[in-house]
This record gives C-alpha cells, sequence and structure tokens, in this order.
C-alpha cells in the first residue's frame, strides 16, 4: 500500500513540471510587456531597464522556468506586478473563503446527491424518482451565473447576497455551487446503484434471505459508491481551486476571485500563481481518488 | 405425496420485455416434484426455463419477470404465496441456492468468509466470534485450504474452485433441507466439476438434503441424479429415473440430447446434432414445441398439443408417438 502511494505521488513530478512549464510559456507569449504594465505613467528607458534587469526579463526562456521551479519549490511564487505582494501570501489569504465555501458545498452536494440518488434508484420510475432527478439534471445543466442571479433575486433582503463577512453569506453561493455537483452525484449514484442490482451476487444475498434493506446497504451501495466517490474526490478539489464564476458573482474574496482580479489586471505572475495552485490541487485530488479507491476496491489493491 | 420435500404443481411465469404489451411465457405448467433426500435433476438447453421454474419457486425472479400461476408446495405451505417476510426465512435457511457463475455470483469487495458468515449470523443467530468460527469449519468441511487465512480473501484471490466451493459452503452452512444448484459445474474445467460433484454428494449422504441439479450436461446428470425431469421450450416433456432415462428415453428431444454425447464410437463418424434451434417464445407452435425439429413429426404433432402422459412405471412423456411405440414418422437414426 505504501509503496503504491509514493509511485503514485513520484508519478505526479513530471505531470507537475509539465504544467508549470505550459503556464510558464503560455503567459509569456502573450503580448504585453511586464515593465509597461507595472508602470504606465513613468516610462523612463533607463528605470526600465533596470527594472528587466532585476526581474531577469532579458534572460532565456529556459533559464526562467527553471529559476521559477526552482522558487516556487521553496513556496516561492513570485511577487504581483499589480498588488506588488508575495503571490504565495495574497493565495494564503484568499483561500480560507475558498476553503469554507468549497467544503460547505462538497457537504451540501453529497448530503443531498448519495441519499437522493439510492431512492432514486430504490423507487425507481417513481413520483419521487421523476422528480429528483429533473432538479439534479437542472442543477448539472444550468449555467451557474444564471442561477446565481436568480437566487440573489429571489433571496434579497432575507439573505445576504454579497460579501464573506458572515456564515450566511455563504448559504446562498453554497446552493449555487453544490447544486450541480449534487445533482451530478446524485445521477450517478442511482445508475451505478440500478447497473450493481442487476448483478449475480444481489441474487446470491437475495437467496440468503436478507431483506431489501440489508440487500442494498451491505452488498450493493459499496460496490455501487466506488465510481462515486472517485467524483467526489475529483469534485473537492476542483472546488477548493476557487469557484471562479461562483465567487465573482457573490463577491467572495477566494482563489477564483483573485484569478479573475488578476486577468482583468494582466497580472501574470498573479494568473501564474493561482492557475498552478489549481493543477497542484486537482492532482492532489486525483492522487486521494486513486487511493480511495484502491482502499474500498480489494480487486485494484496491489499486492 | 408427503415424501415430496417441494412439489411444483402447474407452474406459469412470463417475462415482460420494453417497448412490448404481450408478455413471454417462459415456464409453461411446469409440475415437478422432488422427494426427500434424492436428487432431482432439471435438464434443457439455456432459455428452456429451467432456472426460472427454480428462481420463480424462490420468488428470486428479476423485476421484469412474474408468477402468472401455479404453487410451490415445501413442508405444506406455498412459497408463492408467502409474504416476502416469510419466504427469507426460508432463502437461505432451509432451501439455499448455489448459482453458475462462481466469479460473478460472489460480492467482489467483500470477503468471502464474511459471507459465509453473513447467513449463519441472519438465520442461525449467532454472534461474530462464533459466526466466525462456524464459518472457517464450513470452508474446512468443503474443501478449502488453509480456511483460516482463506476467510479474509477476496473472491478475485480464489481459483474458480475454490469459489465454488464457498459458494457450497455458504449454501450448506445452515444445513439445509433442499439444495437448487442452477448450473454450478458449468464454469469449471471437468476435473474440478468431478470434485464438485463428489463434494456435494458427501454432503448429501451425510445431512440427508434434497438436491435438485439444473444442468444442461447429461453428464452430470448421470454422476449424480435420481430421477429427471427434462424441459423443452417452457415445458417438462419427460421424466423418469435415471436409469429409465438413459435406457428407453421415450421423447425424441431426450433422445437428440443423448444421442448428440460424445463417445467412444469409431472413428469417423459425426456427432449427432439437434437441427433448427428453440422456437421463440412469443412464437410457439400450435401443437407440440417440438415438432418443428423432430424427426419423427407427423400431422398431428403439428396440430394437436400433446399431453403429458404415463408410458410406465411412473415414467411420463409428452409425445404422440415415443420413441420405441410404433410412431408415425421415420425411425430415425439416434
Amino acid at each position: 500500500m505504501g509503496k503504491y502511494i509514493t509511485k503514485r505521488v513520484l508519478v505526479t513530478i513530471p505531470v507537475l513540471l509539465g504544467i508549470i512549464l505550459l503556464i510558464f510559456y503560455m503567459l509569456n507569449v502573450v503580448p504585453g510587456d511586464p515593465v509597461t504594465v507595472m508602470m504606465k505613467e513613468h516610462l523612463k528607458e533607463d528605470v526600465i531597464e533596470n527594472l528587466r534587469r532585476t526581474m531577469h526579463l532579458d534572460d532565456p526562456f529556459f533559464l526562467r522556468y527553471l529559476r521559477y521551479v526552482w522558487d516556487a519549490l521553496r513556496g516561492d511564487l513570485g511577487v504581483s506586478w499589480k498588488l506588488n505582494r508575495s503571490v504565495t501570501a495574497l493565495i494564503a489569504t484568499a483561500f480560507p473563503y475558498t476553503l469554507r465555501l468549497a467544503v460547505a458545498a462538497a457537504l451540501f452536494s453529497w448530503i443531498m446527491g448519495i441519499p437522493v440518488g439510492i431512492l432514486s434508484a430504490v423507487k425507481k420510475n417513481s413520483l419521487m424518482d421523476h422528480l429528483s432527478m429533473g432538479l439534479s439534471l437542472f442543477g448539472v445543466s444550468m449555467p451557474v451565473f444564471w442561477v446565481a442571479l436568480i437566487l440573489q433575486n429571489t433571496f434579497k433582503g432575507v439573505l445576504p447576497v454579497s460579501g464573506a463577512n458572515s456564515w450566511q453569506c455563504y448559504i446562498l453561493p453554497t446552493v449555487v455551487l453544490g447544486w450541480s455537483s449534487a445533482g451530478r452525484i446524485a445521477r450517478l449514484t442511482r445508475s451505478n446503484l440500478l447497473e450493481v442490482m442487476r448483478n449475480d451476487y444481489i441474487r446470491t444475498a437475495r437467496s440468503k434471505g436478507l431483506s431489501p434493506l440489508r440487500v442494498i446497504s451491505r452488498h450493493a451501495l459499496k460496490n455501487a459508491l466506488i465510481p462515486v466517490i472517485t467524483v467526489m474526490a475529483i469534485q473537492i478539489s476542483s472546488l477548493l481551486s476557487g469557484a471562479v464564476i461562483t465567487e465573482s458573482v457573490f463577491a467572495i474574496p477566494g482563489v477564483g476571485s483573485l484569478a479573475v482580479s488578476a486577468i482583468n489586471n494582466r497580472d501574470m505572475p498573479l494568473l501564474q500563481g493561482t492557475v498552478i495552485f489549481t493543477a497542484v490541487l486537482i492532482i492532489a485530488g486525483n492522487l486521494v481518488a486513486d487511493v480511495l479507491y484502491s482502499v474500498i476496491d480489494p480487486r485494484i489493491r496491489v499486492e | 405425496m408427503q415424501d415430496n420435500i417441494l412439489e411444483i404443481h402447474n407452474l406459469v411465469t412470463s417475462f415482460a420485455s420494453d417497448g412490448r404489451k404481450d408478455r413471454a411465457i417462459a415456464v409453461n405448467g411446469v409440475d415437478i416434484a422432488i422427494p426427500k433426500g434424492s436428487t432431482v435433476g432439471l435438464v434443457g438447453e439455456s432459455g428452456c426455463g429451467k432456472s426460472v421454474t427454480s428462481l420463480s419457486a424462490m420468488g428470486l425472479l428479476p423485476d421484469n419477470g412474474r408468477v402468472e400461476s401455479g404453487e410451490a408446495i415445501f413442508c405444506g405451505r406455498d412459497l408463492l404465496k408467502l409474504p416476502d417476510r416469510e419466504l427469507r426465512k426460508i432463502r437461505g435457511n432451509r432451501i439455499s441456492m448455489i448459482f453458475q457463475e462462481p466469479m460473478t455470483s460472489l460480492n467482489p469487495v467483500i470477503p468471502v468468509g464474511k459471507q459465509v458468515s453473513e447467513a449463519l449470523r441472519l438465520h442461525g443467530g449467532m454472534d461474530k466470534e462464533t459466526a466466525k468460527r462456524k464459518s472457517i469449519e464450513i470452508l474446512e468441511r468443503v474443501g478449502v485450504p488453509e480456511a483460516r487465512r482463506r476467510y479474509d480473501n477476496y473472491p478475485h484471490q480464489l481459483s474458480g474452485g475454490l469459489r465454488q466451493r464457498v459458494m457450497i459452503g455458504m449454501a450448506m452452512a445452515l444445513k439445509p433441507d433442499l439444495l437448487i444448484a442452477d448450473e454450478p459445474t458449468t464454469a469449471l474445467d471437468v476435473s474440478i466439476e468431478a470434485q464438485i460433484l463428489r463434494l456435494m454428494r458427501t454432503l448429501q449422504r451425510e445431512s440427508g438434503m434434497s438436491i435438485l441439479m439444473i444442468t444442461h450436461n447429461l453428464g452430470v446428470v448421470a454422476e449424480i441424479c435420481d430421477e429427471v425431469y427434462v424441459m423443452y421450450a417452457g415445458e417438462v416433456v419427460e421424466h423418469a429415473d435415471v436409469y429409465a432415462l438413459f435406457r428407453d428415453c421415450a421423447h425424441p428431444y431426450t433422445r437428440g440430447l443423448i444421442a448428440s454425447l460424445p463417445r467412444m464410437t469409431p472413428k469417423g463418424q459425426r456427432l449427432y446434432t439437434i437441427r433448427g434451434t428453440v422456437p421463440n417464445l412469443r412464437a410457439m407452435p400450435a401443437g407440440c414445441r417440438f415438432a418443428p425439429r423432430c424427426e419423427r413429426a407427423c400431422k398431428r404433432c403439428w396440430e394437436e398439443k400433446p399431453l403429458l402422459q404415463d408410458i410406465g412405471n411412473g415414467h411420463l412423456c409428452r409425445c404422440h408417438a415415443p420413441v420405441g411405440t410404433n410412431g408415425n414418422g421415420g425411425e430415425g437414426n439416434g
């Protein structure tokens, strides 16, 4: 088990280096000189020269890449051009907001999604099933910003519709963000459970005289939830990396909002930092999913 | 009468299929009696309704299946009319089942030992430790080597033969009165098949249970069964004790099945085959269901449905012109 995890962790290193290279390259070829971005008003030749040198902008591309990776390894993601603060510190300030929202949205989607999926599968083709699957489909297909605006409009005056200074502020964004995840999880749980219930070992369980409830809870659910757990692990990592639209609509100063402001300000180091942060979280989420998978499913376990 | 552990009378089971209003009749008026302590074979090719017959009696039909009529009397009670709660007390306790594919019939994410002890805890009311000890005993009994270690193994870590032994152990855990074995050796190779059949026979001798052996393999029937029911297209076409069946089979279908067994015959002879395929469940011939494939079929066979008749010594046959009588058709070359 330990060996398996070590192997999986080692595999992520080249992936991460590749991602950094790609982002670094793309932001490098985007038009716009950083120095011009930073100091629009006073463009004196010697100042520009000086800045370019201190920022190592004239060095070859690959050297700058290596320097960036080396700094990043030590937790230094550079300095924001616009805000003139360390990118790492900016992300660290924004992350707690994102974390709160992500955890709330993930919990919401699990607590809603899994039971609804199970009930829908058990009561297949009932009114309950059609209703909840309709709501799920709605959640999955509606654009987040639209749902957000509708909810803001509906609940204004009852709940805070922007900011992040009280727990009530998180209710609407949680619903907006969690709804589509809940829908996805409910649909996945339902279809997996229905599929598992057709298996021979379910017939074996029933032939032992187990009650329908025990057949589902002891024999079907564990098999049906394996793919759901994978989706949950990946989903929480993408939630953690910042719900860009939701955070912007509800004015939550999280990592998503940070990325949006970086784009608006052409703040390359900040943008680079948030994207790499996202990549790390998603890689970690996948890793956790793989490990969880092998814990739950004995067939995957490496001997 | 009172000597039968299970009697199925006039069972009719139908299936719905997507987008069709009419239901396909998979089992059409089957009568089967299983005497106490004996092994009864239920033989026929795939889709003839042999598995559906047993699943109907156990209330284990898939969602689209439904018992239309009939009864299944077990110890004086009709299983088909029992509420689910009562039926569950019998399933796995007094009637157990073994299925064909031991890989898919065991839950892949639960250790095999736990799957054995589950029934013990449910019906036997044992606590966890006792059930575990008992399960290990059972695994040893059915010939699983290193049973204590195997208890925690998952199904994928066992070979096909071991998995089927675990299935048998599971089914035998509570010493049932009746074991329904649905093609228990079909997925196994021949040497393992012989071991499994021997094991079943030994366990039967010890416990005195009855066995309903569902198979398409006449070799298995000859090996283990006392009497045999031959099914074709949802109906019983012949019933006799195993010696009478192999010696004087009366139905042309049974004769075809026996004739198509490979034998130690001189080189160069072609193996006999029954021509054609089983008729569609929704488009059964009006007369005898076997008529389109029968070498002896005559006009009467096409028009009039034959009844299951006693042709002597309790040997039942559903045929207008049984083999050995002066039939109207040709003699064939069985």
